[in-house]
């Protein structure tokens, strides 16, 4: 039984530090979701934010029509963040009090607190902060259970095996599968495979 | 509050610093670049090893004086002593500087284990200094004769402690020696005590590495052979032959930081060493400690070292020069203190006062 | 992904990049022809185009700078060779002669020029908007509102552009080259098209005798764009206000009105050939209203020339608002959705509910640390101006930096300890150097440091280097040569031995050309931080012009090819906070790679990060670092 779109449109982020695969991972969402027939439009910030900076995708989805790249603030339905700190600042412009939080817990250092000039604050207290902020805040050890299946570059297809999860969304996991297919094959495909069912897991 | 960054603004940045290099090698942030000391990136620590070795901060020289160097007769002129000698090696060592005697010293040191490594500069250009440690007679020929320009040798005691070398010898600077003791005088009560035989040298100043610039241009294509001060001139011995500048010429190039310097014959070493000036190919020795006497006597005994009684006359004229200089640079002192540099040395104490009524009496 | 740029499937329907879909549409066109430089937002299509290039049976050149790529096309044009010539915001300024001479001069086969602006300057140094070059060259250009009319804008482009016998430019931003949307795939032609003979009389040149030519040019365009399909009103016959719109401004306009649920009094009017205007389209419905917005990114072009039509009209009677007035859109920065619906909400005086949101106080907020841009672990740029810092420091502060355009650029900032004193546009390190190596003779004694990455060298450094070598500046100038131009994404350039279409190529000897030049190169491996600083002192005490080569290359490259090693401190060695140390590692060195475990009190090793350097290692005061395995860089 296919998943129906229900609000419309479906305002998704998906945001990380550069070098983390999102922008991918994103692609690949919403290729699955024009293959079903919705429209999706992404919009990315990259370039110099690879050297460390935050990468942010907005991805809008409606079965109507189609949507300027950029989500308006306040107005994103689901945040799904690689890093903690990263998904705070998103959630404090995007997040309101029905949208969805799904995020890592890894933390990944600006260079101001490796060199000791700022504090990397608790993930306990960015994650009451979350909490205050939306609607529903669930914690993946994403990272950590990429490495322990054996790749910890698979962090981002593990992130979208959780999204597809999601009532809200309109695909299931098959559905992200058959576009892992078409872009992958052998080792990758299977790892791909692995870590999205993991990440599948971890919502269900 | 004493740290990088106030060696940095206090000495650095005031120009009094002498090269001794006890400062160097420890940390990642001081640096040197021929003979410019700098702090390449601003150091966060509040109380550092640097501040406190750095013979141009502030200290209290009588109480070290008094805890090296403890019932050992004092001199004003020329630092507490025990005997001078007039001496020379017994057979000569090829590239020797007057005498030869610190060459034997050393020597005597490692074949009677006085200790098991010595901290010694070469030139392998016979210009540029190398200071290295080690335990080999065969490298003291490397280390014959005087070296001009600055060495930041004391960077090699952190060489030495990082190999648990126990007992120690350094051949130094009176502004190394100086280091030496405040090293130990300061040390932390839970880092272990390394035994260190101490020879001085004399030193009126040391010079940049300008200098070797300079002689480079002046005698382009020429190979260094040899520098000495024999009488008035300063010689430099090339491949081409044997070249004479005048002294004030060389001096122009001497390093800032030796204007600070009140110490000519390394008051606190066991044992000092200089020219004779009367006679060409004799050295000066004074010995101050019993740890230094037992040496020289070491040295004799194997036949190493001839010595004569020191003349008399010689001695005043040593004192009167050593006071000279001394006279020179408390003036230089007082007047870098007027105008804003952080004051090493309590002027106004008995010690300084003192000194300063027997240099004026001495001019008079 | 390229093969949806190739694909044999008109009328399927996919997720394609903007950049995806300029590079589909200069394919639907049959073009045989492609030049660019690299330069971000736009660096995708001839990345793509160069992959494709064998299967399609085109020619596709990472020129060595956009001159060279927009003449190239222009000589192929002449052929009558439908070419695509690719550049960014700062490109096109760089090409200004160019342009206007072939505007001038005309075309012969369709020549589109493809421009990418950056609003908010994402991925560039500065904002800027291309489209008044358009307009001061009379060139026609189009604006795609979205990743379906990039492509088709530029495949009508290049019939446009042989209709008119001119150039056209196709202007995109950020949000359009970068954004992915569904676009419909239409034909790519089957027959190849092959290069005419160019007769003994041909001409293309630019000369003033062509100047009324091309004005009439660009009064054709204008009747063409009259009835252009890219154009159209959606909205009430008699709107009390308009939205007349261009590029990204019309999704978010369309959003803007739905969400404040002012259709029936909002029509939106949306120009998609923006140079030249279509006066009477324009005019036939500005008569209907009498309170116009304006939405466009970067500069209030659109709506200046819309001022313009409107002193020429007097009939008509409207209030006009956008960026110039700056009263409810801001004049700097890219456009966003509230930033729209704000606009119209204060222009039709309604508000707008939007669901319902906690507000945190300030006090209660976790204070979050800010991410700053820093060089990759690994990377030479980040061993280079550790090292200059360093030499820089004898000379208590007195050296002068000048940086340039690349990676490197941020070392300006807190990854390069702050070095810069200097930062313009591309080559403008080298130049100002120059000039302030000429102040000698008046007495400024402070050394003179330039610094250029190595795709830059050949990009503008030529000319620079034979000035300063020719009037013998006093000066040193540093070339950061990683083998690659990595910021933009690893595209080829001379040095590198690899083209566009991935052919080998024999690579320009950086050091060859400076020494052909005559100046007197030292190469050093920027990893090798103690020897290299020992270098750059005795570089700088000598007089006259001095060029060293940095050479190692790029992290990001060299962490493919090798295997890694594996790094780690000691814990019972490293010293940490005490006097010796001070966390030099993470604190001073910075690398990623390095970490303080505020816990333990001691420095660590991120291994995710760390890609086996090893220049930590020689760091390390106290030799804990240690390194094992892996291959060497050499």
């Amino acid at each position: 039984m296919s998943k129906e779109l229900i609000k419309d449109p479906l305002n998704i982020i998906i945001s990380g530090v550069g070098g983390q695969g999102n922008i991918l991972a994103t692609e690949l969402l919403a290729s699955a979701l024009v293959e079903k027939g919705y429209f999706a439009t992404v919009g990315e910030t990259y370039g110099a934010s690879q050297r460390g900076g935050s990468v942010m995708s907005h991805v809008r989805i409606s079965a109507a029509t189609e949507y300027g790249v950029l989500i308006p603030l306040q107005q994103a339905d689901i945040i799904v963040s690689f890093e903690p700190t990263d998904t705070l600042r998103v959630a404090r412009d995007y997040a309101n009090k029905s949208t969805l939080i799904i995020t890592d817990s890894r933390p990944n250092y600006p260079l101001g607190v490796l060199i000791g000039e700022a504090q990397y604050p608790p993930v306990e207290a960015i994650e009451a902060e979350l909490k205050k902020l939306s609607g529903q805040v669930q914690i993946i050890e994403a990272t950590n259970l990429a490495l322990k299946a054996g790749n910890s570059q698979a962090t981002n297809i593990l992130l979208m095996g959780a999204l597809t999860a999601l009532p809200s969304v309109p695909i299931d996991i098959d559905d992200y599968e058959r576009i892992l297919e078409q872009r992958f094959s052998g080792q990758v495909l299977e790892m791909n495979r692995k870590v999205l069912k993991i990440g599948y897991e971890q919502v269900k | 509050m004493s740290g990088g960054m106030e060696l940095k603004n206090e000495v650095l940045a005031s120009s009094t610093c002498a090269l001794c290099g006890a400062c160097l090698d420890w940390c990642p942030y001081i640096a040197n670049i021929e003979d410019h000391l700098v702090l390449r990136f601003d150091c966060n620590i509040q109380n550092g090893r640097c501040y406190s070795v750095c013979p141009r901060t502030f200290t209290d020289w009588e109480a070290i004086s008094e805890k090296y160097l403890s019932a050992i007769p004092r001199d004003l002129a020329i630092g507490p002593y025990l005997k001078a000698y007039k001496v020379k090696a017994a057979k000569g060592i090829n590239g020797q500087q007057d005498g030869g005697t610190v060459s034997y010293l050393v020597k005597t040191i490692l074949e009677d284990k006085l200790a098991e490594t010595v901290l010694l500069t070469g030139a392998d250009d016979y210009i540029t200094p190398q200071p290295f440690l080690s335990s080999e007679v065969d490298d003291i020929q490397k280390t014959a004769g005087s070296r001009f320009l600055a060495s930041p040798g004391m960077r090699k005691i952190i060489e030495a402690q990082s190999n648990n070398v126990q007992k120690l010898a350094i051949v130094g600077r009176p502004c190394q020696i100086q280091a030496l003791r405040k090293l130990d005088y300061n040390r932390p009560p839970q880092k272990p005590e390394m035994e260190v035989l101490s020879i001085g040298l004399f030193c009126m100043w040391s010079l940049g590495w300008a200098f070797r610039d300079y002689i480079q241009k002046e005698f382009p294509g020429e190979e260094i052979l040899r520098l000495a001060i024999p009488r008035h001139g300063f010689e430099v011995t090339t491949d081409k032959g044997v070249h004479e500048l005048p002294i004030d010429t060389v001096k122009k190039f001497s390093k800032a930081g030796c204007n600070y310097c009140l110490d000519m014959t390394s008051e606190l070493a066991d044992i000092s060493v200089g020219a004779f000036e009367p006679q060409e190919g004799w050295n000066t020795v004074i010995i101050r400690t019993l740890k230094g006497q037992q040496l020289f006597h070491q040295a004799v005994a194997r036949g190493y070292l001839v010595s004569e009684k020191y003349p008399e006359d010689e001695l005043n004229r040593l004192k009167s020069a050593s006071l000279g200089k001394k006279t020179r640079n408390l003036n230089h002192i007082q007047t870098a203190f007027d105008k804003g540099v952080k004051p090493f040395i309590d002027l106004n104490s008995a010690y300084y006062v003192q000194l300063k009524e027997l240099a004026e009496g001495m001019v008079k | 992904m390229e093969w949806m740029i190739t694909a044999n499937e008109p009328g399927k329907t996919y997720l394609m990049q903007g950049n995806e879909a300029i590079s589909r549409g200069a394919l639907e066109a049959g073009i045989r022809f492609a030049a660019a430089y690299p330069g971000s937002p736009s660096s995708e299509i001839l990345t793509m185009l160069g992959h494709v290039a064998d299967e399609m049976e085109i020619y596709a050149e990472w020129s060595t700078n956009e001159t060279c790529a927009l003449e190239a096309c222009l000589g192929a044009s002449f052929a009558g060779i439908r070419s695509l010539c690719v550049m960014k915001q700062n490109g096109l300024l760089v090409v200004g002669d160019a342009l206007h001479s072939a505007s001038l001069s005309g075309v012969k086969g369709g020549l589109v020029l493809v421009v990418a602006d950056d609003p908010s300057a994402h991925s560039s140094t500065n904002e800027f908007d291309s489209r008044h070059q358009s307009r001061s060259a009379a060139v026609p250009m189009l604006e795609p509102a979205n990743m379906q009319e990039a492509k088709e804008m530029v495949r009508w482009g290049f019939e446009l552009s042989e209709q008119l016998q001119q150039l056209v430019m196709v202007r995109t931003v950020t949000r359009i080259n970068h954004g992915r949307s569904s676009v419909t795939l239409g034909e790519i032609p089957q027959h190849k098209q092959v290069p005419a003979v160019i007769g003994e009389w041909d001409r293309l040149v630019a000369i003033n005798w062509f100047k009324d030519a091309q004005i009439a040019k660009i009064e054709q365009a204008r009747t063409i764009f009259e009835e252009s399909p890219f154009n159209w009103y959606n909205g009430p016959g008699n709107p009390d206000m308009m939205i007349i719109t261009c590029g990204t401004g019309w999704l978010y306009g369309v959003e803007a009105v739905k969400a404040l649920g002012v259709k029936d009094s909002v029509g939106i009017l949306k120009i998609g050939t923006t140079w030249p205007l279509p006066e009477e389209f324009i005019v036939k419905h500005l008569v209907r209203t009498k309170k116009v917005l304006v939405v466009e990114e970067v500069d209030p072009f659109l709506e200046q020339n819309i001022a313009n039509i409107i002193a020429y009209h007097p009939e008509l009677n409207i209030e006009l608002t956008g960026r110039h007035g700056q009263k409810i859109i801001p004049r700097n920065g890219e456009l966003n959705p509230d930033m729209v619906r704000n606009a119209l909400a204060n222009m039709t005086g309604t508000t707008f509910q939007g669901p319902e949101v906690a507000s945190i106080p300030f006090e209660e907020a976790v204070p979050l640390p800010p991410r700053e841009l820093t060089f990759c672990a690994g990377c030479p740029h980040r061993a280079s101006f550790f090292l200059l810092k360093q030499s820089l420091r004898i000379h208590e502060g007195r050296g002068v930096v000048m940086g340039d355009i690349g990676c490197y650029t941020m070392g300006g900032q807190r990854a390069g300890h702050f070095l810069f004193n200097f930062l313009s546009c591309m080559g403008a390190g080298i130049s100002a150097a120059e000039g302030l190596g000429q102040l000698t003779r008046f007495g400024f004694d402070q050394p003179v440091v330039a610094l250029a990455g190595d795709s830059t060298f050949f990009h503008t450094c030529l000319p620079a280097l034979v000035n300063a070598k020719y009037h013998d500046s006093n000066m040193l100038f540093v070339i950061l040569d990683n083998s690659a131009t990595a910021m933009t994404g690893f595209q080829p350039h001379p040095g590198i031995g690899l083209t566009a279409m991935g052919k080998t190529a024999e690579p320009i000897s950086i050091q060859k050309v400076v020494e052909a030049i005559g100046c007197p190169v030292t190469v050093a491996d920027p990893f090798d931080i103690a020897g290299t600083t020992e270098i750059v002192y005795i570089l700088l005490k000598q007089p006259g012009l001095k060029v060293l080569i940095l050479k190692q290359e790029c992290a990001t490259l060299a962490v493919r090819k090798r295997k890694k090693a594996k790094v780690w401190v000691e814990q019972d060695l490293c010293r940490g906070d005490e006097c010796g140390c001070g966390r030099f590692c993470s604190r001073v060195w910075g690398c990623p790679g390095n970490i303080w475990d505020y816990e333990a009190g001691k420095a660590k090793i991120d291994e995710v990060v760390c890609v086996g350097c090893g220049v930590c290692v020689s760091l390390c005061p106290a030799g804990a670092i240690k390194i094992e395995g892996g291959e060497a860089y050499e």
